[in-house]
């Protein structure tokens, strides 16, 4: 006999696992949600941007929200090429800035879970889940590592009709539930190392050319991971400023590299150093990145269980969606629940409609379009040190031609790339680039 | 390039609550690291948990934790035990 009994348990209080919950509460469903932080949102962290469509499907009033749980609205968004010399931006001024926001996870999941609270999603937090339970081969609810009660140490037990797994990247209870084959391997996770840095005050307007109600969005490639494939991320926050660097796990592994010297290096770069002068480090924190893609899509339904979120693998890491899909899984498999709930059946077979739904959707689609993106990184890891080099000599020429005859500028520049690359080998990159997408 | 990084005081800037009675992080078989030439794990873990005693064998500080899940998967001999802190414990982010 369980404990307790609830309709649906969700593992894990991210946007994923807080979406979903919110979803099935607004239609009356007894749904409990089991975070092992001390909050929501104590556990996560990310570089990063929330898009608001994801956000307004669960919370339609957003961003006229109060508190406001985000940072500042993303106003500017785009590249920094990186080269040991200098930098090239790329920068991109946003039409519709309420379109997406800088944010810090603490702050937003928490706001988020008190959200989900107020429409009726029980939340256990400082709860681990360790173990399910089954009936034969149904998953039947959770095993928590609390005792029952102070006079019985036996852990607690909650049955569910379903289980939904938001447990984040290291996906162990997937694992459990024989919905994965394995640990996922260091080529198919990014590890990223953020600092929250504090400039002095009023500096960060000043040295970003950012107002108070702007925002700027930047990732970082080439010098900044030392040309190693990954990449840097810069973010405005409300008073701090988001600085990270992510890189493959593999490489760090295969290279013995410390993150943290990487991001250390990154900081010292003279492209930063006006930037950072005088910044205190905040908070310093790391996570894996899920970046196994299709090939290592778990089984998203088992019976009585689903996956959703960064467990499932669900980040675009060219397009920097992360939180977005989770949001969106959240909501497919809440959809699969209330309609298993009506039915009374949770068996794989009725659940495989979540996969159905999410094989119908843009995250499936793009997961399969970027199905070899990692390989091609891996192999062409010239992008991330030849090519910003390359950028910014050119540029250089380009931009200094003065009191010289052009042409002689020109074939220089082409004296550039052929040497760093060649002009076969950029034709050749090209074409690879399109044949990655085509 | 910078010279080593202290990594103990970027961790200093994270808040962590303990678990004292029980460390979430162990290693399977200690002979395992001995023989391990490269011990990546000095380096790739982003908090420096793992740590060379004078004799070479590997010290667990768990209590310094992020939990990001790299050393589960990064020991090329997947000789550490790896699992989360209990509910409530570990790494508490204030920002994240």
């Amino acid at each position: 006999m369980s404990d307790f009994s609830f309709d649906v348990v969700i593992v894990g209080g991210g946007p994923a696992g807080l979406a979903c919950g919110i979803h099935l509460a607004k239609k009356g469903v007894k749904v409990l949600l089991i975070e092992r932080g001390r909050f929501c949102g104590g556990k996560n962290l990310f570089g990063g941007v929330i898009y608001s469509e994801s956000l307004k499907e669960i919370v339609p009033e957003f961003p006229k929200v109060d508190p406001f749980p985000a940072e500042r609205p993303v106003t500017e968004e785009g590249y920094f090429i990186v080269s040991k010399e200098g930098v090239v931006k790329i920068l991109h001024t946003k039409k519709t800035p309420e379109e997406s926001f800088t944010a810090l996870r603490a702050k937003f999941d928490n706001w988020l879970s008190e959200y989900a609270l107020k429409k009726g999603v029980f939340i256990a937090p400082k709860t681990k889940v360790v173990d399910f339970l089954w009936k034969g081969s149904q998953i039947t609810g959770v095993v928590l590592d609390r005792p029952k009660s102070f006079q019985d140490d036996r852990p607690t037990e909650i049955s569910a009709k379903l289980v939904i797994l938001a447990e984040g990247v290291n996906r162990v209870l997937t694992e459990k539930a024989g919905l994965v084959y394995g640990p996922f391997k260091p080529e198919e996770v990014v590890l990223a190392v953020k600092e929250v840095l504090q400039l002095p005050k009023g500096a960060m307007e000043v040295r970003l050319g950012v107002s108070e109600n702007k925002g700027l969005a930047v990732e970082i490639i080439g010098e900044i991971t030392s040309g190693l494939p990954g990449t840097g991320f810069l973010y405005t926050n409300k008073t701090t400023l988001s600085f990270g660097v992510g890189i493959f796990l593999k490489t760090l592994v295969d290279l013995n590299l410390k993150p943290y010297e990487l991001h250390e290096k990154a900081k010292e770069h003279s492209i930063f150093k006006e930037l950072f002068q005088g910044a205190e480090t905040l908070e310093y924190g790391a996570h894996l990145i899920p970046e196994w893609g299709i090939k290592g899509l778990p089984k998203l339904y088992g019976n009585g269980v689903l996956v959703i979120g960064d467990s499932a693998g669900l980040v675009n890491p060219l397009f920097r969606e992360g939180t977005n899909l989770a949001i969106y899984s959240g909501l497919m498999a809440a959809d699969t629940a209330f309609s298993a709930l009506e039915k009374g059946d949770f068996s794989a077979k009725t659940l495989k409609t979540y996969e159905d739904r999410f094989k119908e959707s843009y995250i499936y689609k793009d997961l399969i379009l970027l199905k070899d993106l990692k390989e091609f990184l891996f192999r062409n890891s010239h992008f991330f040190s030849i090519y910003p080099d390359m950028l910014y000599q050119s540029l250089s020429l380009y931009f200094s031609a003065q009191g010289r005859y052009k042409r002689d500028v020109i074939r220089e520049i082409f004296g550039i790339i052929r040497k760093k690359r060649g002009l076969f080998g950029v034709l050749k990159d090209f074409l690879n680039i399109g044949r990655l997408f085509w | 390039m910078v010279g080593s990084v202290n990594i103990d005081e970027k961790i200093s800037s994270v808040k962590f609550f303990v678990d004292e009675e029980y460390p979430h992080l162990r290693i399977k078989d200690e002979k395992v690291c001995l023989k391990c030439n490269e011990k990546p794990c000095l380096n790739f873990c982003p908090a420096g948990v793992y740590r060379l005693t004078e004799e070479g064998s590997i010290l667990i500080s768990y209590q310094a934790c992020l939990e990001c899940g790299s050393c589960r998967i990064g020991c090329p001999f997947e000789n550490i035990i790896w699992s989360y802190p209990r509910g409530g414990f570990g790494v508490n982010y204030k920002f994240g």
